[in-house]
């Protein structure tokens, strides 16, 4: 599936707005002139009729509407005189990508995304140790216990249960007897009505108490010395249960957003799901399923690892790439005024994004976007799987999908834009 | 435009021409062997005295797809321990065991490759594995597909359904994810790991399933047979690194019952368990095998000795290897009821032995088998070492004076139980091009490369002869990729994109109604976006598909 052409042939269609990557809705052409999302979830028909509806929007530069050229000639004119340009944002596609590391080697640019603070949560951890992961598909057909970390998974990606966790069949085992278990403060928050009530148990824990709780789970699990009510807000005797639950499963899956999960270093965190899967696969099978790539995380960071051989949060001042997850973090860049100009890139999300700074600010945006303030330029371009074709990924980072065409649009996709742009910086090099 | 290679001394096995002094012409992209009627050549390269080979070819490179991107972010330290600055012409990015994509397609190229097969796709990353090759610059590219631990193929085979279906399903996973070929890996063991199964011999019963990892050897071998696909079933055996994995690995070979079979990275499957301490080589049984069975292909996958790392499918072993990681890291993955991938970073080193005997095992097997045609000069980068060693490996095999000097370095007690110093052969250019250029040209059906026929594709490389053979083929003096000059003195003179070799076997649609009714009950992708397009491919993925033609379908 990748056509610019006929939407007609582009059923069923891809939805870009969660790194769920449904890709069985449809589009409902019954008014051709307001086509339709059908199917899929609520943010998904909300987002696809924002985007499909939206007003056409033209270029600005200092406040002023201009053509594209203009707009291209005053960026060339920031990047060219820039002596640190940051690359940040980065909700973008596959090919989006693709030219920004073009342009970020090009250019002297340092890499970031908007999302990077959750994607280091999860890489650092793969960096210090590694980790042992599942697939959406693979987990819809093999856990038999489902282990929810946090009380957001299930908003944050909305057709999780269905689509994954409680499908309404499996290939291995019943469906029916899969138990799902909740960690976090559910009390405050209703549990997902989609999951059997019978087969699912809450263990509350204060969001604190996470870190410990994963830990005295790691040290029950491997008969150790530990006290199963070590820590007083959560329920001993609910967590030596859970210990014999995990060795007992044949398939256990632990799903963590690290999205949600934002204490300071929630890596530490995130490492001890790891490393307690991990050690469950001594004797047993587990894996951890992170969910992710919401706006184009894993899909920029995916195309950033091959092309330049390191994650995001690299820079290309130098001759070639150097990768420095602590100290190219964009918000830090732009607060230590280490960047002399921001382009920023958000073709997907249409929020107010964009870091306020003093520095010369670029904005690749959706056409929708609203500033607070005007920046010195800024150019609409499409959204990938609405106004023009692309690729992304889905959280679990093994399958990049194609998002299809689904409105006929004269906003140029980033790629586009950034390939015009590195064909300025090279003219007049 | 028409370009004249005057005068060089040709090697073309696949022509039998050995060292043989004539002049090439370069026009459109092709190499001819007379000037066209009335024109005249606006540039000529004198070649006297140089050595002119096609363009070698890797038919077995781990260098796309999501295992390779794992290793990548796993390793920052790769990265920075050998970085490559950004030039006029080139790209920044670097690394030595997982290279940038940029990186590694330079370097290829640096050293005379011209086309590089991806060998471990699964289908669901088939669009990854395509669009990182598509940014491995120079080079043309292609993958097998991973088949063989697919539930919808071990149910299949479990309903027993016929060998017609078996080959409509094979053959529309060609199709759909745009290979060339078909791999399986540790046959059902992936399957079976995820299971909780920790080893699964050839002849073993899966936990789940009603087969042996012997009935899908035979199937597939059969499927590609009966497709008419060039390629036969490119397997990576049972028992990965097990020792005394000789016997299954001879298993293997019978179970494809006459069937083409290439065995992939068969150091790591030569292994017996004599001495001492239980580990040694079994390089001449298997060498004897290959020799008296001539549907029998293999690479080599050879070891040396340094920092790199490992890259598999096999999920079920490298979670058995993890201990051995170094640095200590591991990752491993479980994948959409299709496979999975482990890697495993690991440092071989000289005076280990079971690493020594691994290095003297390699060079044993290629030094035993007898048919170049049927031998491949592969490190399974990076799993035995990173591609950038070829030029020392083939020293190894063509100086023994050298591979002495090296033997005598290595653990002792590995010395001494290896055939190696009683080995006298030395491989001569002929043979070498025939394994890195003539013989995997032929083997996957790639009847426009390989040689330096009328016709041909003019992917050229031109070597200045030297006793060191590793100095002449880490630095090639010119390589044409389709008559263009890319690389010069061994730097690349003008960046070029390559295409994707694929392979179109005719099927009855009619399975496609049975893989959409499997996917829409039990996956998370439905067949539409299954599938890749050609349009996908060129426009979206960036690397254009060339179609290489069948043989004959036979029936079932």
């Amino acid at each position: 599936m990748w056509s610019t052409a006929a939407r007609e042939a582009l059923q069923p269609i891809t939805c870009p707005f969660c790194g769920l990557l449904c890709d069985d809705l449809t589009l409902d052409t019954t008014d051709p002139a307001q086509p339709r999302l059908a199917g899929g979830c609520e943010r998904a028909r909300t987002e696809s009729t924002r985007a499909l509806t939206q007003a056409s929007a033209h270029c600005l530069v200092d406040g002023a509407v201009v053509g594209l050229e203009t707009a291209l000639t005053r960026c060339a004119e920031r990047l060219s005189q820039s002596q640190a340009p940051l690359l940040a944002g980065l909700a973008t596609d596959v090919n989006g990508m693709r030219a920004a590391l073009a342009l970020a080697d090009g250019c002297g640019a340092t890499l970031d995304h908007m999302g990077g603070d959750a994607l280091f949560r999860n890489l650092l951890v793969v960096q210090d140790g590694g980790w042992l992961t599942t697939t959406l598909t693979e987990a819809r057909n093999r856990a038999d216990l489902v282990l929810l970390v946090g009380t957001e998974c299930h908003t944050r990606f909305p057709r999780l249960v269905e689509r994954v966790l409680a499908p309404p069949e499996a290939l291995f085992g019943e469906v029916a007897e899969r138990h799902y278990v909740l960690l976090g403060p559910w009390s405050e928050t209703a549990v997902p009505s989609d999951l059997p009530r019978d087969r699912t148990t809450v263990v509350e824990a204060p969001k604190d108490q996470l870190a410990n709780l994963g830990s005295l789970l790691r040290g029950l699990v491997a008969g150790r010395p530990a006290r199963a009510d070590a820590i007083p807000a959560v329920d001993g005797a609910q967590l030596t249960a859970l210990a014999e639950q995990l060795l007992q499963a044949s398939y256990a899956v632990v799903v963590w957003s690290a999205g949600e999960l934002a204490a300071p270093h929630a890596e530490l965190e995130i490492q001890t799901w790891v490393e307690l899967v991990r050690d469950l696969n001594e004797t047993t099978r587990a894996a951890a399923l992170p969910l992710a790539g919401t706006l184009g995380d894993i899909t920029t960071n995916q195309v950033c690892t091959w092309q330049s051989g390191y994650p995001l949060r690299t820079s290309f001042q130098h001759a070639g790439p150097s990768y420095d997850p602590l100290l190219n973090r964009y918000q830090d860049l732009l607060a230590r005024e280490e960047a002399d100009c921001l382009l920023w890139i958000d073709a997907v999300s249409g929020e107010q994004s964009v870091p306020a700074t003093s520095i010369p600010t670029l904005i690749l945006g959706r056409a929708d976007m609203s500033f607070e303030r005007p920046p010195e330029v800024f150019i609409p371009v499409g959204v990938p799987g609405i106004h023009h074709p692309g690729h992304w990924y889905r959280s679990d980072a093994a399958c990049p999908l194609p998002l299809g065409q689904l409105r006929d649009s004269d906003l140029p996709s980033v790629a586009q834009v950034l390939g015009q742009l590195l064909e300025r910086l090279r003219a007049q090099a | 435009m028409l370009i004249k290679l005057s005068g060089g001394t040709l090697i073309d096995p696949a022509n039998g021409i050995d060292g043989e002094v004539r002049d090439l012409y370069i026009h459109d992209g092709r190499i001819l062997h007379e000037a066209p009627q009335g024109e005249r050549p606006q540039k000529t390269y004198d070649l006297g005295g140089k050595l002119v080979m096609a363009g070698a070819i890797d038919l077995h490179t781990h260098i796309g797809g999501g295992k390779v991107n794992i290793a990548r972010a796993m390793l920052p330290d790769d990265q920075r321990s050998h970085p490559r600055e950004r030039t006029a012409l080139t790209r920044s990015g670097g690394g030595h065991a997982a290279p940038s994509t940029l990186a590694a397609g330079y370097r290829y190229a640096e050293m005379g490759y011209t086309s590089c097969f991806e060998p471990a796709i699964i289908p669901t990353n088939a669009r990854q594995a395509h669009m990182e090759m598509a940014d491995t610059p120079m080079v043309d590219t292609g993958g097998y597909a991973m088949l063989g631990n697919d539930d919808l193929l071990l149910q299949l085979m479990s309903e027993g359904v016929s060998q017609e279906v078996i080959n409509d399903y094979v053959a529309w996973t060609l199709h759909a994810t745009q290979c060339i070929g078909i791999k399986t890996v540790n046959p059902g063991g992936i399957s079976a790991f995820k299971f909780n199964a920790r080893e699964l011999d050839i002849d073993e019963r899966h936990p789940h399933y009603p087969l042996r990892p012997r009935d899908i050897v035979r199937t597939l071998s059969r499927a590609l047979a009966e497709l008419g696909v060039p390629h036969p079933l490119h397997v990576h055996a049972s028992n990965l690194g097990v020792p005394g994995n000789h016997s299954s690995t001879l298993a293997t070979i019978e179970a494809a019952e006459g069937f083409p079979i290439h065995l992939t990275h068969i150091q790591f499957h030569a292994y017996g368990t004599e001495g001492d301490r239980k580990f040694s080589s079994a390089g001449a049984e298997i060498a004897e095998a290959v020799n008296h069975r001539k549907n029998v292909s293999i690479d080599v996958g050879q070891v040396m000795f340094g920092q790199t790392v490992t890259i598999s499918g096999d999920t079920m072993h490298q979670h058995a290897n993890r201990s051995h990681a170094h640095p200590r890291k591991w990752t491993c993955m479980d994948i959409e009821c299709e496979a999975g991938c482990g890697v495993v970073p690991f440092r071989y080193k000289d005076k280990n032995f079971v690493n020594a005997l691994q290095w003297a095992i390699g060079l044993e097997l290629f030094l035993m088998v007898d048919d170049p045609w049927r031998v491949f000069l592969t490190t399974d980068h990076p799993n035995g070492a990173p591609f950038t060693s070829y030029p020392h490996l083939i020293r190894l095999l063509m100086d023994r004076t050298f591979r002495n000097e090296q033997l005598a370095q290595i653990n002792p007690d590995a010395a001494a139980m290896s055939l190696l110093g009683s080995l006298e052969r030395q491989y001569s250019l002929y043979e070498i091009a025939i394994m890195t250029r003539a013989a995997p040209a032929r083997i996957l059906g790639l009847a426009d490369r390989g040689h330096l026929g009328a016709g041909a594709r003019a992917d050229i490389t031109v070597y200045r002869p030297s006793d060191d053979a590793e100095r002449m083929f880490g630095t090639p003096m010119l390589v044409f990729k389709d008559g263009q000059v890319v690389v010069e003195e061994g730097r690349i003179t003008a960046p070029v994109k390559g295409s994707t070799q694929v392979i179109r076997p005719e099927y009855d649609r009619a399975i496609e109604q049975r893989i959409g009714k499997w996917l829409d009950r039990y996956h998370s992708i439905g067949m539409a976006n299954f599938r890749i397009s050609d349009e996908e491919m060129a426009e979206g993925i960036g690397s254009p598909v060339e179609i290489h033609a069948c043989r004959p379908r036979s029936a079932a």
